[in-house]
């Protein structure tokens, strides 16, 4: 007994010994063949790409158009102009990658987009005759008509909240909010969003206090007559035009809804006094 | 080379790694999204199937064989993988920029794709020699490229479809994959032994 015991153990011995060496020399082989050969055909890299890689936020979201921020950086520095802009770093990103390139800013690129929910009735502004007691998310709500009378209106349930990557859109008396200070433009809670409330908009940057961001809105999405809208929301917009009429304004209307023209040029004095003078004070403004 | 033909045409048709052994799955249904993908994927699969399973058999029969060692298969196997994945990485890089840029992504995925060990082992298992195992290894990738192409394809065209709300998305592409494996299976009659 005793020396078939012995015999196996030294036959398991030889043989783990022989077996680990074996193992052991081509692990080493290949590890030897990859360290050459990665030696020899390393790839010179740009040393801008390193800077601007530094620069960048890094996490690879693909809301510039590119599938990284690598493959951003690389083209950016190819090209030589801020065609697409990062718009989770926003301006002060955008300014340190033209720094470093030695290009300048042009006024699209430098602007921060946030996201704005077009609807801005709070609860008991908007009128409720039904009872919803279904799963509380916005998407199951409106396959069954929603749980309020307006069709276009916030449903309120949280959609967009469980969306968010930063966590800066809240739900309060009954409607979508958003922090524009933590928004970072990504653009996820627009797709999930079933009534399509909330869009990106260009952030307005007061030029002596940068930190203080605000952003105006039209907060309404019913594009029904006045009628209707008076019926079921008393903050819906009645279409009634009269935020157009001041001069040089940036509102226009269509479908009966007033829609703010972003691209136009209008200091924050201007479209204050016309957010005062709209009669359903739908025309908001978000300020962080 | 009747020999060689017949290996071929069984690997890429009738027992074809993806529809009839439901090996590489996880590449099948994630890279087939689009058919540009799926080309570069395929084309890298092919390329590391050939090589992996032409080194593995030289390795096995003139190491492991002659030592033996042949327990150590797996091992060495995913070894010599994972290390010519990696080679074929850094020199498709230097060499090529365009095709990295194409595979790029791909290449590193290749490593953890089961089809490949599969192809090795099975490869070991029938006792092919050495120009058999190569032709088995580029026909094994041949096989998947095809698979691919024909899965993107569907899925392209599925997304202008009227899809019912509950097979949308994961759920359609599966059952698209069990039909197509189910049409594969009429080529099981394509060589008599």
């Amino acid at each position: 007994m005793m020396n078939i015991e012995v015999v196996n153990l030294s036959f398991i011995f030889s043989e783990g010994i022989k077996g680990l060496l074996t193992l052991g020399t081509i692990g080493v082989v290949f590890s030897v063949i990859l360290i050459i050969l990665n030696e020899k055909l390393k790839v010179k890299e740009d040393p801008l790409v390193e800077e601007i890689l530094k620069v960048l936020p890094g996490v690879d979201c693909g809301a510039c158009g590119f599938p990284s921020c690598k493959m951003y950086g690389l083209q950016i520095i190819k090209e030589r102009k801020l065609n697409s802009f990062c718009k989770v770093g926003g301006r002060e990103v955008t300014e340190k990658i033209a720094n470093i390139l030695n290009i300048k800013v042009t006024p699209e690129s430098s602007f921060k987009m946030v996201a704005v929910v077009r609807c801005g009735a709070e609860i008991g502004e908007k009128k409720v005759s039904t009872i919803y007691r279904g799963p509380k998310s916005c998407r199951f709500a409106h396959l069954v008509g929603g749980n309020i009378d307006c069709k276009y209106g916030c449903l309120g349930l949280g959609d967009c909240v469980d969306v968010c990557p930063v966590g800066a859109i809240s739900i309060k008396k009954g409607k979508a909010e958003v922090d524009i200070k933590k928004c970072i433009g990504c653009g996820r809670c627009i797709e999930v969003c079933p009534r399509n409330l909330l869009t990106l908009v260009p952030v307005l940057v007061k030029e002596q206090q940068e930190e203080k961001l605000s952003v105006y809105y039209v907060a309404c999405n019913n594009k029904e007559k006045a009628l209707y809208v008076k019926n079921v929301c008393s903050r819906g917009c009645l279409g009634c035009g009269i935020c157009t009429r001041t001069k040089n304004s940036p509102f226009y209307l269509q479908e009966n809804l007033a829609y703010l023209d972003y691209k136009r040029k209008a200091d924050s004095k201007l479209l204050e006094e016309i957010r005062n003078k709209c009669p359903t004070k739908c025309i908001e403004r978000n300020e962080s | 080379m009747k020999e060689l033909f017949q290996i071929f045409i069984s690997t890429v048709l009738i027992h074809n790694f993806v529809l009839s052994y439901f090996l590489g799955l996880c590449p099948f249904l994630g890279v087939s999204g689009k058919e540009k993908s799926a080309l570069g994927m395929g084309l890298a699969v092919i390329f590391v199937m050939t090589l992996s399973s032409s080194v593995s058999w030289l390795i096995y029969h003139f190491i492991l064989v002659k030592l033996g060692l042949v327990f150590l298969a797996y091992v060495v196997f995913i070894l010599v993988i994972a290390s010519l994945v990696q080679i074929v990485e850094m020199f498709v890089r230097r060499y090529s920029p365009a095709l990295f840029k194409a595979l790029g992504i791909y290449l590193p995925l290749i490593t953890t794709n089961c089809a490949i060990l599969g192809c090795v082992l099975f490869m070991i298992a029938r006792d092919y020699h050495f120009w058999a195992a190569v032709v088995f290894g580029f026909s094994g990738g041949v096989g998947f490229l095809l698979v691919l192409l024909i899965m993107a394809g569907i899925r392209e065209e599925l997304n202008y479809a009227d899809v019912p709300w509950v097979f949308k998305g994961a759920s359609i592409s599966l059952i698209t994959a069990g039909l197509l494996a189910l049409t594969f299976m009429g080529f099981s009659g394509l060589l008599t032994s």
